[in-house]
């Protein structure tokens, strides 16, 4: 199997766990259980079924998954796990409202709006490298660390060659985490400022 | 390491790899080729392969799918030309496979069609869900191997599609393991082929492609020795455009003819460059019409350009052969494949999707679903061509 498969699988198989352990509010259960949902969940995600294993079905409709997508759903098992949260609530405001952004810039623009075509630039646009580098360093000064995090792995992915795609964008940005982030930034508004201030540190 | 000194660290730390995974990207982009117009492509013979006028016409063989569409080919070595297409139950049907046969140019014959990939096989080594096939292409890349672009879809109908690449060093007769084409960022949806490869002089391929979700417009894909998608140009935007049909006349002239699918008058749609591709002329209507239905163009050795296309605004029923002396300006219908009421009439009267290619002898070849459930492939040369002017 390509490794280019191998890792679009195990990128599924982990969005699977996060997604399981948070329905399930597996933190809620007794350490050693939640280290049993996890093997259990790992041998329902990996182990084929017929010609196909779980990931594969769920790669067939999302595709590879971005850095953005894989960091935040190793995040959140980790908080599902450990019961501990890993990411500060302004960076996680700070990179939901740039995957928001870049969502409304690429997606529009890239099913055919007009002649523009935003996505071109990922397969190798100085322009477009130095507008995230701009982007970049502003998240490095500001402190918002989770952006530095994704920006850093996703562009050595891309230059690793991991992902089936020679397309920068498909290693920063996909459409779930696009959904999720509008999803969150939405919820966050409505929630209430004393919420804010009695838990500081909300963890994904 | 006391809790401040440990943050300063990760703190220019993270800096650090900022400015080294930037500086790698910066190399990545200034040390990329960039394309250079269009590769020459192979000289056919000026003269025809025989003085006579000939015209011949015939089915391919096919003895098991009920349905089969979408017809592409490509001459190999020995003086053949190997066809591929979809056939399965019916278009979409999760048995549809990818099927090859074989023509010898001398015999004039072709072989019992054999499959080439099936669903099931797909997905094994795609590792990925996929539940129907369908358009194939055929090329060649720089090194003379055979590639093979075909549609798969896992969710949805053909707007949820996406292109897969096989490759064959042995002229069609074992195949690489199929491997996805990346070409959107919208769950790489939605991404289909219809229109002839060519290749770029710098050894890439121009793969011309289609949106189908939201809006329908074409691209043109530009694909490394690997297959990878490396670059692309949009050939059109919105609703109403769609299977391009790329044909180079120099290194950096080229038309793009694409199917319609917009307001009336319905008619096909004309894109150019003169720039190897870079950039693409706003798509204008020319005077064919066309019933949102594919076309096949070709460039012929010495300069006419031939059309193959359904000639009505509502049916597919009329396939025809049209011929600009002047690289699309201007059109002359020379010739109706199907249609005429001496013609035999299939049980299905849908005539579409043509192929058309020049072999090296310059004798053209036409593929074209007939009825639905045949391909048929016709033959003539520059003398019967000439007749017809």
């Amino acid at each position: 199997m390509p490794a280019n498969a191998i890792f679009g699988l195990l990128g599924c198989g982990l969005l699977s766990f996060a997604a399981v352990a948070t329905l399930i509010r597996l933190r809620r259960l007794p350490v050693r259980a939640r280290y049993a949902v996890m093997l259990a969940a790992a041998l329902a995600v990996f182990v084929p079924i017929g010609d196909l294993s779980v990931a594969a079905y769920v790669r067939g409709v999302t595709g590879d998954l971005s850095m953005a997508t894989l960091v935040l759903a190793g995040a959140a098992c980790f908080t599902q796990v450990t019961g501990r949260g890993l990411i500060r609530h302004r960076d996680k405001q700070a990179l939901c409202w740039l995957l928001a952004l870049a969502a409304a810039l690429l997606y529009p623009f890239a099913l055919g709006w007009t002649r523009f075509d935003p996505y071109a630039l990922g397969f190798g646009s100085i322009e477009f490298i130095a507008a995230l580098l701009l982007i970049t360093l502003a998240s490095w000064w500001a402190r918002l660390n989770l952006v530095v995090l994704v920006v850093v792995v996703a562009a050595l992915a891309f230059l690793g060659g991991v992902y089936e795609s020679r397309n920068l964008w498909d290693t920063l940005i996909d459409p779930l985490v696009s959904f999720y982030a509008l999803a969150w930034l939405l919820a966050d508004a409505r929630r209430r400022p004393s919420d804010e201030l009695s838990c500081p540190t909300a963890s994904v | 390491m006391t809790l401040r000194a440990r943050e300063r660290w990760l703190r220019w730390g993270s800096l650090v790899a900022v400015a080294f995974v930037f500086a790698g990207l910066y190399v990545r982009v200034l040390t990329a080729p960039s394309p250079r117009g269009f590769a020459a492509a192979q000289a056919a013979a000026r003269s025809a392969s025989s003085a006579e006028p000939s015209y011949r016409a015939q089915l391919l063989p096919n003895s098991t799918a009920a349905s089969v569409h979408s017809a592409t080919a490509a001459e190999i070595s020995g003086g053949r030309l190997r066809a591929f297409w979809y056939g399965g139950s019916r278009e979409g049907a999760p048995d549809v496979a990818i099927y090859t046969s074989i023509y010898s140019l001398p015999q004039k014959d072709w072989s019992t069609e054999r499959v080439v990939i099936t669903r099931e096989v797909a997905q094994k080594y795609l590792q990925r869900y996929v539940r129907k096939l369908g358009n194939p292409v055929v090329g060649r890349d720089q090194g003379g191997r055979l590639c093979l672009y075909f549609v798969s879809v896992s969710v949805g109908g053909w707007a949820g599609s996406a292109v897969n690449l096989m490759v064959s060093e042995d002229e069609g007769e074992t195949w690489s393991p199929p491997r996805r084409l990346i070409a959107s960022p919208f769950f790489n949806i939605s991404t289909l082929v219809k229109g002839a490869p060519l290749q770029f002089s710098d050894g890439t391929i121009a793969l011309p492609v289609y949106h189908e979700l939201l809006g329908k417009f074409g691209e043109l894909l530009r694909l490394d020795a690997e297959g990878h998608a490396i670059g692309k140009t949009r050939l059109s935007w919105g609703q109403s455009s769609l299977q391009p049909v790329i044909v180079p006349r120099s290194d950096k002239e080229a038309v793009g003819l694409m199917r319609y699918s917009g307001d009336r008058p319905n008619r096909i749609l004309i894109v150019r460059t003169e720039d190897g591709g870079a950039h693409w002329s706003p798509p204008v209507k020319t005077a064919l019409p066309n019933p949102n239905a594919a076309i096949g163009s070709v460039l012929l050795a010495d300069g006419p350009l031939l059309l193959a296309f359904n000639n009505a605004e509502e049916n597919r029923e009329d396939l025809s052969l049209a011929l600009s002396k002047d690289f699309g300006n201007t059109w002359r219908v020379v010739h109706r494949f199907e249609g005429d009421s001496r013609s035999t009439q299939a049980p299905v009267p849908e005539y579409s999707y043509p192929w058309i290619m020049q072999d090296r002898a310059g004798d053209v070849h036409v593929l074209y679903t007939w009825g639905r459930s045949r391909i048929k492939h016709v033959r003539f040369n520059r003398a019967w061509l000439e007749s017809r002017r």
